[in-house]
């Protein structure tokens, strides 16, 4: 009996030590970052990274832990100018490690700042500096952090759902008056806590996920693929100035689950999800047909409540028709990508096409044109369609040879 | 079938013994609002007393109170107290008269009252506060969010009907901004590890709220826009106008946390930062 409860002892003790283990993230602060947008224009941005020589991706890095680790949170501050801190948002920390800095600590140029904590429930949190929170946000210093089950399997809780795949959404906008000098270099005197920084009108002209938006959602890492059999399990996370009301596909069977890194109880199966600044939503999805659509995310004014824009991002299921399976990548491109209508098709030097055909989100042929003669030069089409996600498929003696993603305005 | 009616006359005394009859009276004055930045706009408030002050009455009774509710319009305009969560309005009170209104809530929650005259006009005056039917004696908190936008109120002042596109630079709770929202008693959350406290809120304003707590996750107790969602656990509350929510906290640790809007740009005030819908919670031991 004495040796079974020995056994049992360090049973337990390895089975908690792997439970609980020391997890250790570095963020290093940067406040001369740059910003291609999706029409070229470049705009400074602040940000964290994690390596020296890189720019400081918006959002900063994804940063992960199981449900029970210890988190050391190491912020590297090798900005000049305002000192910056790490807020964890929706994880509860204690006091100390919150990140306001007239409560907390702030962290200087070139001082390392350490934030610990334990990952509590499984769920979906942002990170984000909260000196002058309202243009350091703005500026780009925000991240996400995803607690995972303890044991890091792809389940939404201890006992929750399964899911196939986990992909995250994070919603934001940038206005680029905010990102001039004269608005990024503001005074901060450590010594006060109202500072009466003067902070611009808000009137945000790129409005993003994870980052990117208008034909810059059309690449792989944005567009949603996944297939009949699959279940996806969506993060949402607003952490812009504006309300997103986001619109799923009827066929994707959306069931919204968790909130703030909390089960919804019972599930709420809707086709159309607000998530308001500052709040996270986990959505699953498990289609039963070929679908290729988008979800659509309009950005909606606080104070007006007026839609500002509406972000499409791309949805395929099949398990033949994934975007990846259609595009052999022959370098066929289209532009401007979304569009009111017209949409021009360049081809790429010495690839010929005689042909092209529009497809709607059902994969019906709504519109064709088969007798092109060889051409290898740019085309436009000007189709009065329905707003909505077309594919149009380029083709070559009738046979496809590239398909393109196209979404109409 | 005289024992039924005679049960049921008995039963109906007896429920009427449970419930308490309340007199309160509530003032409509007119004053002005002095702006931190120093701007004075003509405002308008329901008030418990008859000297204007720019904070609305926070009515609080027991959910088994009946309120007979006095009101005298102290103002040049005709006024009107209406309740559409409680389905009340009182007539319309001229000015210099008063009216009486009999309240009672069904349930115990969380609800605005305001100005139905003119509706909605001088409620964007400022005519707008919280009334809460409680039926706990947890400690309880009380917000009413509101925001201005000063050419609003001063056309709406001059009996113009505003045409500009809603932008306010002032972001209120109780009528103050931070820091003097901490100074607010009915605002600032004081309590002990452990409590039970109840956090009122109302939108009387124009605009929609998101109202991040840090520290807590807090439980959702009524949603008079989505009673479905009632009972979720969140970190982040969006509030619409003329909407209403009660939250619980139970604080698991101590120490000084902040509640803020998470639309940055509501922590502004007068383009100022951080001097819009800001507080701190101080939670000891």
């Amino acid at each position: 009996m004495k040796t079974f409860f020995v056994f049992v002892f360090f049973v337990a003790t390895s089975l908690s030590a792997m439970a609980q283990e020391v997890v250790n993230h570095l963020l290093i602060a940067r406040n001369l970052g740059e910003k291609v947008m999706h029409d070229g224009l470049s705009l400074r941005t602040f940000g964290f990274a994690q390596t020296l020589n890189e720019q400081p991706p918006i959002p900063g890095p994804t940063l992960y832990a199981n449900e029970g680790d210890s988190v050391v949170l190491d912020l590297f501050n090798v900005s000049q100018g305002a000192p910056h801190t790490i807020h964890l948002h929706g994880l509860d920390v204690n006091q100390e490690n919150d990140g306001v800095p007239h409560l907390s600590f702030e962290v200087h140029h070139m001082d390392h700042g350490f934030y610990y904590f334990v990952a509590p429930h499984p769920g979906t949190y942002f990170y984000h500096c909260h000196v002058v929170s309202s243009i350091h946000v703005q500026a780009g210093m925000y991240g996400v952090f995803i607690v995972k089950p303890s044991d890091g399997s792809n389940t939404t809780w201890d006992g929750g759902y399964s899911y196939d795949q986990d992909r995250l959404f994070t919603m934001s906008e940038m206005d680029p008056i905010w990102h001039e000098d004269s608005v990024l270099e503001h005074p901060h005197d450590t010594t006060v806590e109202v500072h009466d920084i003067s902070i611009p009108a808000y009137n945000p002209t790129y409005f993003l996920v994870n980052g990117k938006s208008e034909q810059q959602l059309l690449e792989p890492e944005i567009a949603l693929q996944t297939s009949k059999e699959a279940v996806s399990f969506l993060r949402m996370a607003n952490i812009g100035y504006l309300a997103n009301r986001i619109t799923f596909p009827s066929e994707l069977n959306a069931t919204i689950v968790s909130t703030d890194g909390r089960p919804i109880m019972p599930a709420e199966v809707s086709d159309t999800l607000w998530v308001l600044p500052g709040e996270r939503y986990g959505v699953l999805i498990e289609p039963l047909v070929d679908l290729m659509d988008s979800i659509s995310i309009s950005y909606v004014n606080m104070n007006t409540h007026l839609s500002e824009n509406i972000q499409y991002i791309p949805v395929n299921v099949s398990g033949t028709n994934s975007l990846v399976e259609l595009n052999q990548d022959l370098g066929f491109k289209l532009y401007p990508n979304p569009s009111d209508g017209a949409v021009f098709i360049v081809a790429p030097e010495g690839i010929p096409y005689t042909g092209l055909k529009v497809l709607n989100s059902l994969g019906q042929v709504v519109y064709s044109e088969l007798e092109i003669k060889q051409s290898n030069q740019s085309q436009i089409l000007n189709l009065d369609l329905n707003q909505g996600s077309y594919s149009i498929e380029v083709l070559y003696e009738n046979q496809t040879i590239d398909v393109l993603k196209w979404i109409k305005k | 079938m005289n024992r039924i009616l005679i049960c049921f006359l008995f039963l109906s005394i007896g429920l009427y013994g449970l419930s308490n009859q309340i007199l309160d009276t509530l003032y409509i004055n007119q004053g002005f609002f002095q702006t931190f930045n120093g701007s004075t706009i003509s405002y308008k408030s329901f008030n418990s007393a008859s000297d204007f002050d720019k904070t609305n009455a926070v009515l609080t009774y027991s959910s088994i109170d009946t309120v007979s509710l006095t009101l005298i319009n102290n103002d040049v305009i005709s006024h009107q107290f209406r309740s559409a969560s409680l389905g009340v309005s009182s007539v319309v009170i001229a000015p210099g008269s008063q009216a009486n209104i009999s309240i009672h809530a069904e349930q115990a929650g969380t609800y605005i009252y305001y100005d139905g005259q003119d509706y909605p006009n001088n409620k964007n005056l400022g005519l707008a506060g919280m009334i809460v039917f409680k039926n706990s004696n947890a400690a309880s908190f009380y917000w009413n969010l509101k925001e201005l936008d000063t050419l609003w109120v001063n056309e709406l002042s001059n009996g113009i009907t505003p045409s500009a596109i809603y932008n306010p630079k002032f972001f209120l709770i109780n009528g103050n901004h931070n820091p003097n929202i901490n100074l607010d008693p009915l605002a600032r959350v004081v309590g002990n590890v452990g409590d039970t406290i109840l956090i009122h809120i109302s939108n009387t304003g124009n605009a929609s709220h998101s109202l991040h707590f840090h520290g807590y996750h807090l439980k959702l107790l009524q949603s008079s826009e989505h009673p479905y969602q009632e009972g979720r656990i969140k970190d982040t509350f969006p509030i619409h106008p003329m909407q209403t929510l009660t939250l619980q906290m139970v604080p698991h640790q101590p120490g000084e946390y902040p509640v803020h809007d998470h639309n940055l740009v509501a922590v502004t005030g007068a383009n100022l930062y951080p001097n819009g819908m800001f507080l701190t919670m101080l939670i000891t031991p």
